[in-house]
């Protein structure tokens, strides 16, 4: 997100929620500039002929094909590009490609098609097929080098029924393996704001930083949180404010408010952030056991918060 | 085949340039965690371990080693099959290898265990659905639906539930799913482009497709491979050719209809009417969605000869399992039956070996291979009688309690794994389990049949179930609201038939 020459990518995974479109408004609102690219992502999984009785999948889909219905996730991905016709990010003179690949023996694989305007801004609606959602997401992440990853907090990106018991989430997975920021949107409204959580950490400065050049990319204006365990520690809580504020404004991004809050980290954030666009965290990843035994922050913050929630990396 | 450029509003140049073309073989994958593939195969470690685990163990009880070495490989199979972490036609490898080593067999003698009459009629049913489909007769069904029905959408359903089961007891739920399904997805876009408003509406009109096709399925043995399978077990298990009195052990098609037809009838109306309870769709009426399906299904216009020859050939293999399969088997007739549809010119074998995925059928063998081995070494004895210790301690060791646990029991299982892999382990259980309560082992083996197609609960158990799903239209959570009622719904019918009319035709 530091290096100017970089392009910015976001990746929108779109599951034809309501929650996944709102996403896709953001992503649009955020890649208006002509250096940014925006993909939509529909992940489906392997059709498995064993889940199908031993009859093989792809006599159904042609069957389905035979009566002009397409496959699920075309019609999501349709609406999220007319979403970005309707709000202008794309118009209808841009050039188009498609791409199709056979994947690990699917023979419907991945399929894409790219549009390009002739500044060279790309819009991709990708439709992907892997073993579960979760590593169709992680491989595009990893394949299309991007920002940043909007992810809805929707249904479908929760686990199936079958796995439920052991395994978690899959925005929770996304924002711990994803190599991008991740926003996983809930009731995502715009023109709130964002709302960063600074601990005046080096770590938690340069999250900041990195939030407000994003932040500045669509005008959204910039509050801070500082959260003080007890009243003991408000000083301190004052000071991170401060440097974070001081490092924010260095790269000419204004700083609308800054505000102390005092009790549970987790609880005050959530409470504060309700009213913002976006609450703001850091990653803080843990490793080996620790990860077993101690719950990330931020993960709780994603958890438990009734709005969205962007961890930055 | 792709599909994005339609009713597009922006033009395409579409270059067929190999540039334009990636393959994912030349792509390559940055991972940024060295050890994800180990991980994604963590599920085969713990399944192997656990196996080691159990073999370093003394066998419990009396059982001795062959016996548990089969419940180490069921157990390892198990979960193989519910977390999925390799190929699933691997684990019949596994299976096959793990006979030989572990049971120390003859691998021509575990090579013939593979193939018997159930696993003939598994093969022959799936190349006999492939050639059905491929007859694309899913237009003159829809016709024959919207006929019958009107445009009432409670009859819309109710004929689809009916149609759904009636064709899926006699060729098997996935080829019903496969051809009723463009049939509601149609129904439900010409009723609305908006998914959200049709989402009620969708729901009832696909699990009318999935459930209708569940209940259909227990009617007659061709109805699914577990009926086959429960058919082959009696006769592997309880026959006699020097014991006359064994004879009634020996299933035929029309005797299985006499125990599982009335049921699947008596379910009919119950299950439109539990869909429309739990799902309550806005329209009432769907007179547009079914005008505009007419007009499109009759420009197929009038039957053509090779409908007439499709028709007639499937009546005909109708009739030799009803008149032949007690004599040449099921598998015997469904084989002939697909060689039919290939001697006719209605299907190329090409399109038979694509449309059938034969991994599936190699896992069914195997699975159904290690059930025979479950009764040859003691293990299905063995577990039979443990769980009738933990039954007696609850005192449901006899009549519909029992049933009820067993319909509970077998109904776990089927939601968890492949409704045909669960009939192949359960059923030696079962059986033995009977002999040792001193029930009728065709009761039992009826009700855990029957209750394995109680897959109602999740999205995987069952083949019609997972077709559906693939539509896009019903979350995970659907299948739940409306699967425990069909669960209490034809449990209810189930004992009751087991209790009250089964005994009578005995």
């Amino acid at each position: 997100m530091e290096d100017p020459g970089k392009r910015f990518r976001i990746l929108t995974c779109i599951d034809g929620s309501e929650e996944s479109y709102r996403g896709l408004r953001y992503a649009a609102r955020l890649g208006s500039g002509v250096d940014a690219d925006v993909t939509l992502l529909y992940v489906r999984a392997f059709d498995s002929a064993l889940g199908t009785g031993g009859l093989d999948p792809r006599l159904i889909r042609e069957n389905l094909l035979d009566w002009d219905l397409d496959l699920p996730g075309i019609r999501a991905l349709k609406a999220g590009r007319d979403i970005l016709l309707e709000v202008g990010l794309m118009d209808e003179a841009w050039i188009s490609r498609l791409y199709h690949s056979e994947t690990q023996g699917d023979p419907l694989g991945d399929n894409a098609i790219e549009y390009i305007s002739d500044t060279e801004t790309m819009i991709t609606l990708r439709l992907k097929v892997a073993s579960d959602i979760v590593n169709g997401i992680l491989e595009e992440c990893e394949d299309g080098d991007y920002t940043l990853v909007i992810l809805g907090a929707s249904e479908r990106w929760q686990p199936g029924q079958r796995k439920t018991f052991w395994d978690p989430a899959v925005a929770e997975k996304i924002v711990a393996r994803a190599p991008a920021s991740v926003i996983v949107a809930r009731e995502l409204e715009q023109n709130h704001g964002h709302l960063i959580c600074t601990n005046g950490s080096e770590a938690s400065i340069s999250m900041a930083r990195k939030d407000a050049i994003l932040a500045s990319r669509c005008a959204c204006p910039i509050s801070l949180l500082s959260v003080a365990p007890d009243e003991a520690s408000s000083d301190k809580a004052q000071d991170a404010l401060e440097r974070t504020r001081n490092a924010i404004e260095e790269l000419g991004v204004p700083v609308m408010e800054a505000f102390i809050r005092v009790g549970d980290l987790v609880t005050e954030i959530i409470e504060a952030g309700a009213v913002y666009s976006v609450i703001v965290v850091a990653h803080s990843p843990k490793a080996g056991l620790r990860r077993l035994f101690e719950t990330d922050t931020a993960f709780q913050i994603v958890e438990n918060a009734r709005n969205s929630v962007m961890v930055i990396k | 085949m792709f599909i994005f450029p339609e009713h597009s509003r922006i033009p395409l140049s579409i270059s067929s340039t190999a540039s334009n073309v990636r393959r994912v073989a030349s792509k390559v994958i940055k991972t940024t965690r060295p050890l994800q593939p180990v991980w994604r195969r963590r599920w085969f470690l713990i399944a192997m371990l656990t196996g080691a685990g159990m073999l370093l163990l003394p066998p419990p009880g009396a059982l001795g080693f062959h016996g548990w070495a089969v419940l180490t490989m069921v157990v390892v199979a198990v979960i193989l099959f519910v977390t999925e972490p390799i190929p699933l036609p691997a684990v019949a490898l596994l299976i096959v290898a793990g006979q030989v080593i572990l049971l120390n067999l003859d691998s021509s003698a575990v090579a013939q265990s593979l193939m018997n009459d159930s696993v003939l009629f598994i093969m022959g049913s799936l190349m006999i659905a492939v050639a059905l489909v491929k007859q694309k007769l899913d237009k003159r069904i829809a016709f024959l639906i919207v006929r019958l029905t009107g445009t009432k959408t409670f009859n819309v359903c109710l004929g689809i539930s009916l149609l759904s089961g009636v064709l899926a007891s006699f060729i098997g739920e996935h080829t019903v799913a496969a051809m009723m399904l463009p049939v509601a997805l149609t129904l439900i876009r010409l009723t609305s482009d908006d998914p959200k408003q049709v989402r009620a509406l969708a729901a009832v009109i696909l699990f009318s497709i999935c459930y209708g096709a569940a209940i259909g399925s227990i009617a007659t043995p061709s109805g699914g491979a577990r009926n086959a399978i429960m058919i082959g077990y009696w006769k592997s298990f309880f026959y006699d050719p020097n014991n006359p009195e064994t004879a009634r052990y020996l299933i035929d098609y029309v005797k299985w209809m006499l125990y599982g037809y009335p049921l699947f009838l008596v379910q009919v109306p119950f299950v439109t009417l539990l869909l429309f309870m739990t799902f309550r769709p806005g329209q009432k009426h769907i007179t547009r969605a079914v005008a505009k399906l007419r007009n499109q299904v009759e420009e197929e216009g009038p039957l053509r000869p090779s409908d007439y020859l499709t028709i007639a050939i499937f009546a005909a293999i109708l009739l030799a399992w009803i008149l032949a399969s007690d004599k040449i088997g099921l598998g015997t007739v469904a084989l002939l039956g697909a060689a039919a549809f290939l001697v006719a010119g209605l299907v190329r074998w090409e399109e038979i070996s694509s449309g059938v995925n034969w991994g599936v059928v190699l896992l069914y063998a195997a699975m159904i291979s290690l059930g025979v081995q479950m009764v040859e070494t003691g293990a299905a004895l063995w577990v039979a009688r443990t769980f009738l210790g933990m039954l007696t301690s609850l005192d449901v060791n006899h009549g519909a309690s029992l049933y009820a646990v067993l319909i509970a029991l077998t109904t776990l299982v089927t939601n968890t794994m492949s409704t045909a892999a669960a009939i192949a382990v359960l059923g030696p259980i079962m059986l033995k389990l009977a002999g040792v309560v001193n029930e009728s082992p065709l009761i039992i083996g009826f009700l855990t049949a029957l209750a394995s197609s109680f897959a109602y609960l999740t999205v995987v158990s069952a083949p019609a179930c997972t077709i559906v799903y693939g539509s896009g239209y019903l979350r995970t959570t659907d299948f739940l609201a409306a699967g425990w009622k069909m669960v209490v719904l034809s449990s209810l019918v189930c004992i009751g038939a087991a209790v009250f009319y089964w005994p009578l035709l005995q």
